[in-house]
């Protein structure tokens, strides 16, 4: 038997199981006090037995020492089985009581009533107070002092009223110490108990908060992972497992790399790797292909704090639907414009017949109804291109066609066919080209033509009066710039960040003035950026537009030596 | 005297029709072929002053036809035209063909340019 078990064993020997926690502290106490007194009744019994042995003890002494400690140890047991099994109270009680009559008869009685027994009263009157209740000190006391007045009484001698007022003193001492002592061990189970409820309900709520949590990035459908500053994968859910075909435990603690591992082109692993590092970007997403799939990428900083960022969270979404509508979309955008052009060329193609009197002279009032025809057609044209150019755009297959070509060629078939739109609303449109650009340019003659078309037709389209300038001039050494400027309504600075969108029109009221698709800007503006270029636009409502074009300037010596 | 001949290579009959016309205004006598086997028929038997030549046609398709007539010797004064949806296609026949037209092709811009390439115009013009 080791040294734990036989603490255990004493702890449980010491220990009465009670309902109060106050009596259970009480009948513990005396249970110790029972246990030291044992032992020391046991030594007792023991330095009797080697006195008896040695002869250093007479007939009849060692018997009534033998006699006298087995009698107490009897006593000590019967009070400890009160203690345990019955009353606690009552095993006090005895206890006391046998403690007080031991001492009464421990000595000559005037010792014990008036000599230096006197004061060995005071530990009854302490204990009292411990083992019974803080008050029960002053019955003791009162019994003590009965006790020696007694005996003081049975040989004649004066009660001492002096240390029957100092037990007293002691009982009240000891009361108001027992007492704070039981006050503040109340306080301490209180605390305690509101601390255990406390942490109860607040263990409790992080559990329900946890699984609340679990539950919602369970049932996201998007694929979610959440990466550390390292960039290893520290969360996942459900849903990525089925995305990228891994099981959850093969993604954390792997890094975005090995994720999309080999079914992912290598420049788009460079994008969504530099993504996940910053996703301070303007559009904080990817999309991708992978291993048959059209997924997207879009990542944010987790933060703690606003400056402490403890990883980047990102979540994949499966496009391969989306991305196949969309190639169906732009597919049939294609067809369909394809297919609007051919009979509306094979229209302008006969109206410009009947319009140069291929089949005879036309009247006035014919004339104009041709010119009408030609003017509608042209831009139902215009448009069926423009939508044939917009899927061309979001298809990728949009590609520039590169060659020199002369500045003033392209200007003047833009000046051709704009100016007739000019004259019909009385304005003029004025072209100019400085001096110091270069006679020939190198870049896509057919796009800059188109680009010039929309603009300066915007421009036609929304002035009621004054003038319309296309010009070219170099802002730098190394550029030139296109620049359509007009005189009318302006566009509203809350307006102006949106108009290089698609489908957008800064009135798009069903009663609005202007019609139009709103896709030639945004196609000027893709078109712009193809070139390397890009547009911007100044314009203030009522004082006209200008947009800008600089493109590089190449010389054409250089692309063909 | 007889007029110049233009041969017009072009499957939409619209626009086979428009060109021809703008052909006519500029002088020329004309003939329209619908599809790439006839047209190399044709070519085996006539020498037209000007080809007017669609990219896409059924059987044979355009560029090979242009090919035929750079390589036939007895067609080395054949001008030819080509008219085109697709700027991309274009580009790769640049050199091959005397002009590239991009559709749409405007009834009098074809008339006027035809004019140019005819070898009967009047120089006084």
């Amino acid at each position: 038997m080791n040294m734990t078990n036989v603490m255990k064993l004493i702890r449980q020997l010491l220990n009465v199981p009670s309902i109060d926690p106050n009596d259970q502290r009480r009948a513990q106490l005396l249970n110790i006090l029972l246990l030291g007194i044992a032992a020391l009744t046991l030594l007792m019994l023991l330095a009797t037995t080697i006195m008896n042995i040695s002869g250093g003890l007479v007939e009849p002494e060692s018997t009534l020492l033998y006699l006298g400690c087995l009698a107490q140890l009897c006593g000590i047991i019967i009070i400890f089985a009160i203690n345990r099994y019955g009353s606690s109270r009552l095993a006090s009680s005895l206890f006391l009581l046998l403690l007080t009559t031991v001492l009464a008869f421990s000595d000559e009685p005037q010792e014990v009533a008036d000599g230096r027994t006197l004061f060995a009263f005071a530990i009854p009157v302490l204990m009292a107070s411990v083992l019974l209740r803080p008050h029960a000190s002053f019955a003791a006391a009162g019994l003590v002092s009965l006790l020696i007045a007694a005996i003081g009484l049975s040989v004649q001698i004066v009660p001492n009223v002096f240390a029957m007022v100092v037990f007293f003193a002691i009982a009240l001492v000891s009361w108001l110490s027992a007492r704070s002592l039981e006050h503040a061990l109340e306080d301490l189970r209180t605390i305690n108990r509101e601390l255990d409820q406390r942490v109860e309900q607040r263990t409790r709520e992080l559990a329900e908060a946890l699984s609340r949590n679990q539950a919602i990035l369970a049932g996201i459908a998007d694929g979610v992972i959440v990466f550390d500053n390292d960039g290893k994968a520290i969360v996942a859910n459900p849903a990525i497992t089925g995305l990228l075909e891994r099981h959850a435990d093969e993604i954390i603690g792997y890094d975005v790399e090995t994720l999309m591992g080999a079914g992912i082109d290598a420049d788009d692993q460079a994008a969504v790797a530099a993504l996940l590092r910053n996703t301070e970007t303007r559009y904080p997403s990817v999309k991708f292909e992978r291993d048959g799939k059209t997924l997207s990428m879009s990542a944010a900083p987790v933060c703690v704090a606003p400056e402490e960022m403890i990883g980047t969270v990102a979540v994949f979404r499966d496009f391969t639907r989306e991305a196949e509508i969309d190639r169906m979309k732009s597919a049939f955008v294609s067809m369909a414009s394809h297919e609007l052009r051919t009979p509306l060329n094979a229209i302008l193609g006969y109206a410009d017949m009947l319009q140069e009197g291929v089949y005879g002279p036309l009247p006035d009032k014919q004339h104009e109804v041709v010119a009408r025809i030609i003017a509608n057609a042209g831009e139902l044209l215009n448009l069926a291109t423009n939508l044939l150019d917009q899927a061309q755009i979001e298809a990728g297959t949009l590609t520039l066609n590169v060659t020199p070509f002369t500045l003033a060629d392209l200007i003047d078939g833009v000046q051709g066919v704009m100016s007739v739109l000019a004259q019909a609303k009385g304005l003029e449109l004025i072209s100019h080209i400085a001096d110091d650009v270069p006679t020939t340019l190198f870049g896509d003659p057919q796009r800059l033509h188109q680009i010039l078309i929309n603009l300066v037709g915007n421009a036609i389209k929304f002035t009621k009066e004054g003038t319309v300038h296309v010009d070219a001039y170099r802002p730098d050494a190394d550029h030139w710039t296109l620049e359509v400027s007009d005189t009318g309504c302006g566009i509203p600075a809350e307006a102006q960040p949106h108009i290089f969108e698609p489908f957008q029109q800064v009135d798009s009221s069903p009663n609005r003035e202007h019609t139009g698709a709103g896709l030639g800007l945004s196609i000027v503006r893709q078109l712009t950026t193809l070139m390397g270029s890009e547009i911007t636009l100044t314009s203030e409502v009522g004082h006209g537009s200008t947009f800008t074009i600089v493109l590089p300037l190449v010389p054409t010596q250089e692309k063909f030596s | 005297m007889s007029n110049s001949f233009a041969l017009i290579i072009e499957d939409d009959s619209d626009a086979a029709t428009i060109f021809s016309e703008a052909l006519q205004a500029a002088g020329f006598e004309t003939e329209i072929i619908r599809s790439g086997d006839t047209a190399l028929a044709r070519l085996a038997v006539t020498t037209p002053d000007v080809v007017v030549l669609d990219l896409h046609l059924p059987h044979v398709p355009g560029p090979d036809i242009l090919r035929h007539i750079r390589a036939d010797a007895r067609l080395t004064e054949t001008r030819v035209i080509v008219a085109t949806a697709h700027a991309h296609t274009a580009e790769s026949i640049r050199r091959e063909a005397d002009l590239v037209l991009l559709k749409p092709i405007s009834f009098s811009q074809l008339r006027d340019l035809a004019a140019i390439l005819d070898p009967d115009r009047p120089t006084a013009s």
